[in-house]
């Protein structure tokens, strides 16, 4: 039974595995703290997963262990960001897809969403996503409104980092 | 375009360039040891129950108190000593409810709530045990003052000087002086030991708070 259930949990794990990845670019800076993150993650969904009934999607119940463990759970510290590392780790911007302007700001714009505090990252994410609202005051624990009012907040906040 | 679109357009384009970890290797990872707060916390905790635990115990055993058993004390020390043990389990099992409620899978605030209560318990506890020991040496010194040959003797020559008054507060003092620095060592311990490990959630605890304002 346990055999079964571990052979299940890995297997959806493979396969959604990109969400846990995505939680992590959000939350770190550099490769190895970015595979911390998914070690601490992936413990903590397994420890849970026992408990986990088909009634909710897997992928919405990864998104919220995922943002628990980095927001919450994860004890190490960040570090401080290293520019070079930023550039060849989190922004891997193909040139041929975007024009100059255009890959600029994606620049510009991830580090700017790094800047942002780990709820706000949380936001982003569901917002990147394609959460709705429910979702993401459910994730968090905050209302619908004040779920909204926020993202609007962290939009204007992104355009003065970009329109200085 | 919005900000955020152009960002989104780009996020979605990323899903094939993550690096894929293999099954084995998730299969190794959920056999290694989880390093979250919530696993220091329980340690931690557990560690200061055995303690304090310790500590009444060490005390009553030590030699001083020993000396004490001869004194008419019992009246006191007793109830003292089975209140301490009841409020050791009251405060032991609301440790352990508010431990067993924390869940991953509630939300951001739900969880941090339920960690902080569990934190917030065994804080409690230390304070309780503080108070206790304070009380605790008011009755000593109450016992002492009464029924001391030794101690009343030297209070009859202080009296005898006309220094009872210096003498009954110089033993106050010292005393609440020795429990004032314990106490500041405690204290400095714990805003170490707790600042750094809830640091973040308590960060984060705040902006969550925030919002709903």
């Amino acid at each position: 039974m346990d055999k079964e259930l571990e052979h299940n949990f890995v297997a959806l794990l493979e396969e959604h595995q990109n969400i846990v990845h995505k939680v992590c670019r959000l939350y770190t800076n550099h490769r190895e703290a970015h595979n911390d993150l998914f070690q601490e993650i992936t413990i903590q969904l397994w420890k849970a997963y026992p408990k986990f009934r088909g009634d909710a999607k897997f992928s919405t119940w990864m998104y919220r262990v995922g943002l628990n463990t980095a927001i919450t759970l994860y004890r190490k510290s960040k570090r401080t960001i290293n520019t070079y590392e930023l550039d060849i780790y989190q922004f891997k911007i193909k040139a041929e897809d975007y024009d100059d302007t255009e890959e600029q700001q994606l620049k510009l714009l991830y580090s700017a969403v790094h800047q942002l505090n780990d709820i706000e990252k949380a936001l982003v994410l569901l917002y990147l996503e394609d959460k709705d609202y429910k979702e993401i005051s459910e994730t968090l624990g905050i209302s619908e409104v004040n779920a909204r009012v926020k993202m609007n907040r962290i939009k204007n906040k992104l355009r003065t980092i970009l329109n200085p | 375009m919005d900000e955020l679109e152009l960002l989104k357009k780009h996020w979605k384009k990323q899903d094939t360039e993550y690096p894929q970890v293999s099954a084995n290797d998730i299969y190794k990872m959920i056999l290694k040891r989880s390093s979250s707060i919530v696993k220091w916390i329980f340690i931690i905790s557990i560690l200061e129950f055995a303690l304090w635990t310790f500590l009444s115990f060490f005390l009553k055993d030590h030699k001083d108190a020993q000396h004490f058993d001869k004194f008419d004390s019992d009246f006191l020390l007793i109830p003292l000593t089975v209140l301490g043990y009841i409020i050791l389990i009251y405060f032991f099992y609301l440790f352990y409810r508010n431990f067993k409620r924390i869940s991953v899978t509630d939300s951001a605030k739900v969880l941090m709530e339920n960690i902080l209560k569990t934190r917030r318990t065994v804080k409690n506890y230390v304070f309780f045990n503080l108070a206790f020991m304070a009380i605790t040496f008011v009755a000593v010194l109450y016992i002492e003052f009464d029924q001391d040959k030794a101690f009343i003797s030297k209070a009859q020559t202080a009296a005898a000087n006309g220094e009872v008054f210096m003498f009954y507060a110089k033993t106050i003092l010292i005393v609440a002086g020795v429990l004032a620095v314990f106490g500041a060592v405690l204290l400095f311990f714990y805003w170490l030991i707790y600042g750094l490990l809830l640091r973040k959630l308590n960060r984060n605890y705040k902006e969550l708070k925030k919002l709903e304002m």
